[in-house]
């Protein structure tokens, strides 16, 4: 038997800690990166040149390099200039910014997804131009996005893993650690991979769920439509 | 009143407007009609701006809209508050689909006039009632045909109570069955002495209420009167052309051969159903 059972059972506590520093560290970059995004989105369609072509530059630089090299980059190279980050504040602020770039691009898809007759429509009846954003465009543009920004969210919740390269103490840092100590590799690797697969698996099903849902258009709460209609329709599906 | 004086537009290449000039009195019924890529629709987005146009200036009321003497444009607010007195209705509709319809009739009093939402709702269940649609005032503009969906955006509309409405093709992407329904509420607020500007294919429409014609072919207003003076004496040959291919269409007979063939060849958005 490859698999040692008492061992594993030793190394839970400590992997069940690194687990959550795992999914708080997911949840803090996730929530700021959420937010962060859509300001990053917005500046690069603001009209200041300035603001727009340095935010596209970060963009651009947070996509062309690898992951992996800013986070050793924040960790190991910044404290050479005096910014020097505790490891899981280095992982939070890496992550954060890797992401934010990409959520940006996502949410810019979405508001140019936004047909031009609603903006039209809008502007027609008076909205100025914020308004516009705020309760016709960027409503229908989360909606579109909201697939995508959930897929990022799930990749992520993986990429954290890169933080042990920081020495985060994060999930595979503390097996790295364990199995470093024990010599077996393959128990505690096989839990550390469970241990993801466990967080990640239901995460990515919820991702297919919503993207279903969302599929489905606008629609009235079910309660106001005739109960026979809702079968008929799930038939015709 | 709105006046439109000498207004040019051309996107690229294409010169679509050349030195319109038009006036539309309180109270009256302007029809527009022409082939399509007359430019019919961007005078309409000109006079509420949605297209800036290149030269020439709207006056609503008397007073330069949009932009100033040097022909400056104006600051943002000032130009969707004066977009908020002139009404406009698409040929898409646009209803906002994340809204519900009551929602939709709402939007403009509650993120325009910044009316409370009690306020807004009566007055949008009174307009949902009035062109027909009140039991539909729960449901998702994309649950309604287009012809409701038409008639919710002309609601939608005339709860900012807009001293004009520019209709835009109202009734072009609707299934024929439809038509009848958008056009009722239309001759509705015709009777209510509502101030109209409507670009339309529906001659039968236009004959009716309309108190003046407008034909437009290139980018330029080619002849204007009265539905009786356009129609049964167009004194242009591309009116008549026009007129003779897109009348026999609409009565379903054979079309008359025109003598200038091409405005028919050119010009294909009308279909010519053979009997």
């Amino acid at each position: 038997m490859f698999f040692n059972p008492e061992l594993a059972l030793d190394a839970l506590s400590t992997l069940s800690l690194g687990l959550l520093v795992t999914v708080l560290l997911t949840l803090a970059c996730g929530f700021t990166s959420l937010i962060l995004g859509l300001f990053v989105a917005f500046a690069r369609m603001s009209r200041f040149w300035l603001l727009r072509n340095v935010v596209n530059g970060y963009v651009q630089l947070m996509r062309s390099t690898p992951l992996l090299i800013q986070l050793i980059y924040i960790y190991f190279a910044l404290p050479f200039i005096g910014i020097r980050l505790d490891p899981f504040l280095a992982a939070y602020v890496g992550l954060s910014l890797h992401v934010s770039a990409y959520l940006a691009e996502v949410y810019r898809g979405g508001i140019e997804a936004v047909p031009k007759g609603q903006t039209d429509a809008a502007a027609a009846l008076g909205m100025r131009p914020s308004v516009i954003m705020a309760r016709v465009v960027l409503p229908q543009a989360i909606r579109i996005v909201i697939p995508s920004l959930s897929n990022y969210m799930v990749s992520l919740f993986k990429d954290t893993s890169l933080a042990a390269v920081i020495t985060v103490q994060e999930l595979l840092f503390r097996g790295q650690i364990f199995a470093a100590r024990t010599y077996d590799y393959f128990t505690i690797y096989t839990l550390v991979f469970a241990m993801y697969f466990a967080i990640g698996y239901p995460a990515i099903r919820l991702v297919t769920y919503i993207e279903k849902k969302l599929k489905r258009g606008y629609t009235a709460k079910l309660a106001e439509k005739p109960a026979r209609d809702i079968p008929v329709m799930e038939e015709t599906k | 009143m709105i006046e439109v004086r000498g207004i040019s537009k051309r996107f690229d290449d294409n010169e679509v407007l050349t030195d319109i000039s038009l006036t539309i009195n309180d109270g009256e019924v302007v029809a527009i009609i022409g082939p399509s890529g007359s430019g019919k629709s961007t005078l309409l987005r000109c006079i509420n701006y949605l297209e800036p146009p290149d030269k020439g200036k709207v006056l609503i009321d008397g007073e330069l809209a949009y932009r100033d003497v040097k022909g400056n444009e104006l600051s943002k607010a000032k130009i969707a508050s004066t977009r908020s007195t002139v009404g406009m209705v698409f040929q898409h509709f646009d209803l906002f689909p994340h809204m519900t319809v009551l929602d939709n009739v709402c939007s403009g009093p509650r993120f325009v006039s910044k009316l409370d939402k009690a306020e807004c709702q009566q007055r949008a269940k009174d307009l949902l009632e009035r062109v027909g649609v009140a039991e539909k005032q729960n449901q998702y503009p994309g649950q309604l045909s287009g012809g409701q969906q038409q008639r919710v955006a002309i609601a939608r509309s005339l709860a900012m109570e807009p001293a004009a409405i520019l209709f835009d093709e109202p009734t072009s992407s609707l299934d024929p069955e439809l038509v009848g329904e958008v056009l009722s509420v239309m001759r509705q607020l015709v009777d209510d002495g509502m101030t109209m500007a409507v670009v339309t294919h529906e001659m039968g429409f236009v004959r009716q209420v309309a108190d003046r014609v407008i034909f437009m072919d290139y980018g330029k207003i080619i002849e204007e009167g009265t539905p009786e003076e356009l129609f049964t004496n167009p004194q242009h040959e591309r009116t008549r052309a026009f007129l003779s291919a897109i009348l026999s269409h609409t009565e379903r007979t054979k079309p008359e051969p025109t003598s200038d063939p091409q405005t028919v060849v050119e010009k294909p958005s009308y279909p010519i159903v053979l009997p």
